[in-house]
């Protein structure tokens, strides 16, 4: 048999399309062709196949002319994922395997020159695709295993190195090394539930602006000078949000795969993600991109979870203005040369800001030097239709010794987290039969309307309004937390208090309008 | 006066199909004879009649079928009201007394017209500015609040904006038309009038299917001035209809207010003309419209307050927050709430609440008591 094949999977962002690696041995001038649209990391395949081949301990095909085709042929590939597939088509032309045994199994990984099978990136999207295709066995590198068999319904073989790969496909016995992984039942991961609420000392409005924020699914601007603990705060924020169920789980951890963030010993991610760019990050590292098929950024890795952005006005110019796509639809489309790949972004976003530019250099608000046009336009960066979406806006202040002493006991993170998860339990089923979970997705028409707030407990908003302190978009924004305070309360229709709270909820908006 | 009988209800709804409200010939025939004999005159094109009158009204009356007109309007849910009826409102008497009274209203909704005794005609221009529609939403919207209904012409522009204040206040609203109250116009304004149909009435003198025309919004004016206790003119320009309602409101005798604007806006030039050259009053808000066309007394505009009586007005927990804010250095929220003996959040909250009073100021590091209440302590 001089023609034979093995399967493998092309990613483009998290979409998946099965790619068939034949392998054709014919006579004519000895050679090795590589065709199918490859990048320069596959073109290096051919090196590392020979290379890994000759040193497996079988032999490479020398006088034969070989051509690897790629198909579908139209499709971009790239990376080193498909060598282990390469391998196996050729030494199944050349008979060293059965031509059969290569059916109905997906084959993925990269090969070294002596012949071990190293980790590849995107492991659980690719197997995902295969599953969907009908596929019901892959060979994976042993060190993606685990994560191979987050997915269900499929026969996951770990394969350490190119020799336990053809021995498996002969059908020998495998060895102690070589891995079968049967699907694992997916159990929640024990991980930390990152920091604990207790630590932070006073703040009671930003812990609480925390605690609205994740029973509402707000999003959260912390304006106050350095010290007041904005970065603690919004690194507590994840452990307040409820346990992502399994799909959410699913797509948040193929996010991470095709990043290349899954840890060795991967496992589901069942913890809202957290990520916190620099401000002097790139787009592409904010928003995803990269040459070739574009890979996930920040706002995708924070997919489920939370962005913190701190120092917000600093991030550069259209950096803030590329996070509203993924605000507005919970995804995000980048298009490169070699595809478009859309991945999803719905995080909770925090943004963390300073009052103005020169008490990041001394650290005391007191000796802020700023004139009041310098803090406008240090704040302006901030303004416009990003903040339009941030319903949550508290003005935080320094901690000062005082606050130190206080004994009063403090909530830990379990506490509100309980909390928080009751009042989505009554958010969730008051919007049951509407497309919304959360009160923060709520739209405007039906707060008037469906879920309206008694107009008398709306008076001071009203009065707000009369006087342009307040904008009617603002109206909307404090109906809606003070219905998710309400359900914080227990509570189910909102009361005058609520309403109180909500405002002072937005009182940091009146500090940038100022 | 008695209650109209069928017979009386048939003709003034057939004579208001054949003539218009300022045909003086018709009102001349009517008060000789009474409504039953004038209408079976023109129904019989009677000789007596003048001829030109007959000759005006004839065609109409010969397709005129006031049984089924008024049957048509009981299918939709409409009423027709006459002089004697209860509903029959006193304020359309003073039209009376010019000689201009309707003969009938035709009306359609959940309210009623005799229930305008507090009500306000706020009027504009169908083409308004940003300013324009703020306060014709703030002064509708402030009436709202207080109780007052809103009477206007269910028009584009102020019109709009000000049946929509008060519908959204949950307030009873009325639009008197100048076409039937089954003809929706303009037609964008479809939502608003079943709305305003919903909560409040539609009302005309014209019978139903009548198209709106350009005349018939001049004389539908003087309803607007009739039925309600004042007229504020929000915005209009110095041709504007809007003014002929208001002038129609200094001839009945009724308040007449206008909303100034700038000098250089050809949309306030009616306004301001208004109230340079008659009577009007210059109102700002919706308080100082209830001051004027209110009950004596009860509706005064509130006085500006000073920040120490405010301090004695406040709430319990409030007072408790401004006991706990110091005179000169700032602190957190925190801080307060532990003198306060009150819990942080809800603290946060009142002192926001405070802040919006300018009984507190704050900072980058906290609150502290405004200069006002500094001085009182």
């Amino acid at each position: 048999m001089t023609l034979a094949r093995a399967w493998s999977v092309g990613l483009v962002g998290l979409d998946g399309h099965l790619v068939e690696v034949q392998a054709d041995l014919a006579d004519g001038v000895p050679g090795f062709t590589l065709i199918g649209l490859p990048d320069t990391a596959l073109h290096e395949a051919r090196d590392r196949v020979r290379a890994a081949i000759a040193n497996s301990g079988e032999k490479w095909p020398a006088s034969r002319r070989i051509t690897i085709g790629l198909s579908p042929a139209t499709l971009r590939k790239s990376g080193s994922t498909y060598d282990l597939a390469v391998a196996v088509a050729i030494l199944a032309a050349a008979g060293v395997v059965p031509v059969e045994s290569t059916d109905g199994t997906v084959v993925l990984g990269e090969l070294s020159l002596d012949g071990r099978v190293r980790p590849v990136r995107g492991v659980l999207p690719a197997v995902l695709t295969a599953v969907r295709s009908g596929v019901r066995r892959v060979l994976v590198p042993t060190m993606n295993a685990a994560e191979a068999a987050l997915v269900p319904d499929v026969e996951v073989v770990g394969v350490p190195h190119l020799a336990a790969a053809l021995r498996w496909l002969r059908g020998d016995p495998p060895r102690d090394d070589e891995l079968v992984v049967d699907p694992i039942p997916v159990a929640p991961t024990e991980d930390a539930a990152g920091p604990d609420l207790r630590d932070v000392r006073g703040q009671a409005m930003g812990k609480r602006a925390l605690e609205v924020a994740a029973a509402g699914g707000h999003h959260v601007l912390l304006l106050g000078p350095p010290g007041a603990g904005k970065t603690m705060l919004a690194e507590r924020l994840p452990g307040l949000l409820p346990e992502l169920d399994l799909t959410s789980a699913l797509e948040v951890t193929a996010v991470h795969s095709v990043a290349g963030r899954l840890p060795a010993a991967a496992s589901l991610v069942t913890r809202p993600p957290f990520q916190s760019p620099h401000h002097s990050t790139t787009v592409p590292a904010l928003l995803g991109g990269g040459s070739g098929i574009p890979r996930p950024g920040a706002v995708s890795l924070a997919h489920r979870g939370v962005l913190f952005m701190d120092e917000a006005p600093e991030f550069r110019g259209g950096m803030l203005e590329g996070l509203r796509q993924p605000l507005e639809s919970g995804e995000i489309t980048i298009s490169r040369s070699d595809g478009t790949a859309r991945y999803p972004a719905r995080f909770l976003l925090v943004l963390a800001a300073n009052p103005c530019s020169c008490v990041r250099a001394s650290g005391q608000p007191s000796s802020c030097t700023c004139s009041p046009q310098a803090r406008r336009r240090y704040l302006a960066k901030l303004s416009g239709p990003l903040l339009d979406r941030v319903d949550i806006q508290v003005q935080l202040f320094a901690v000062g010794r005082g606050d130190l002493l206080d004994t009063a006991p403090v909530e830990d993170t379990a506490a509100v987290a309980a909390r928080v998860a009751a009042a989505r339990a009554a958010a969730g089923a008051r919007l049951a039969g509407t497309p919304w979970r959360t009160n923060s997705e709520v739209p405007a028409g039906l707060l008037n309307d469906r879920w309206r707030i008694p107009p008398q407990l709306l008076r001071d908003v009203d009065g707000q309004l009369d006087r342009g302190r307040l904008s009617v978009r603002g109206r909307d924004r404090i109906q809606r937390l003070a219905w998710t305070v309400a359900d914080l309360a227990g509570r189910s229709v909102p009361a005058r208090e609520d309403v109180e709270e909500a405002l002072a909820l937005r009182s940091g908006a009146e500090a940038i309008a100022a | 006066m008695s209650r109209p009988t069928y017979a009386e209800r048939v003709a003034r709804a057939g004579l208001s199909r054949v003539g218009e409200p300022d045909d003086s010939a018709l009102r001349a025939v009517v008060a000789t004879v009474g409504v039953v004999d004038a209408w079976e005159m023109v129904r019989a094109s009677d000789d007596a009649l003048p001829a030109r009158l007959r000759a005006r009204t004839g065609g109409r009356a010969a397709g005129a079928d006031p049984g089924a007109d008024l049957e048509r309007l009981h299918a939709l849910g409409g009423r027709l009201v006459c002089p004697g009826d209860d509903e029959w409102p006193a304020s359309l008497d003073d039209l009376d007394a010019i000689g201009a009274a309707p003969l009938a209203m035709w009306v359609r909704g959940a309210g009623r017209l005799d229930a305008l005794d507090r009500s306000v005609a706020v009027v504009g221009s169908r083409a308004f500015t940003a300013y324009g529609a703020h306060m014709a939403d703030a002064i509708a919207g402030g009436l709202a609040d207080r109780g007052w209904a809103t009477v206007s012409g269910g028009a584009v522009g102020v019109d709009g904006a000000a049946h929509r204040a008060a519908l959204v206040s949950g307030v009873s609203t009325v639009a008197v038309l100048a076409c039937g109250v089954d003809v929706i116009y303009p037609p964008s304004h479809r939502d608003l009038l079943t709305s305003v149909a919903a909560a409040g009435l539609l009302v005309s003198e014209w019978p139903l299917g009548c198209s709106p025309m350009r005349h018939r919004f001049l004389i539908r004016n003087r309803l607007l001035a009739a039925l309600s206790r004042g007229t504020v003119v929000v915005e209009a320009a110095v041709r504007s209809g809007a003014l002929s309602t208001a002038r129609w409101a200094q001839r009945l005798g009724r308040h007449t207010m206008a909303v100034p604007g700038p000098v250089t806006s050809a949309m306030s030039g009616g306004c301001n003309q208004l109230l340079r050259e008659t009577d009007a009053v210059l109102v700002t808000d919706a308080a100082e419209v209830l001051e004027l066309v209110g009950d004596l007394g009860a509706d005064l505009a509130p006085r500006p307050q000073g920040a120490v009586a405010m301090r004695d007005a406040l709430g319990d927990e409030a007072r408790r927050v401004v006991e706990a804010t110091p005179v000169r250095r700032y602190v957190t929220p925190d801080r307060i709430a532990q003198t306060a003996a009150l819990p942080a959040v809800r603290v946060t909250s009142l002192l926001n609440q405070l802040c919006a009073q300018g009984l507190v100021e704050v900072s980058d590091e906290g609150f502290r008591l405004a200069a006002a209440l500094r001085r009182a302590r």
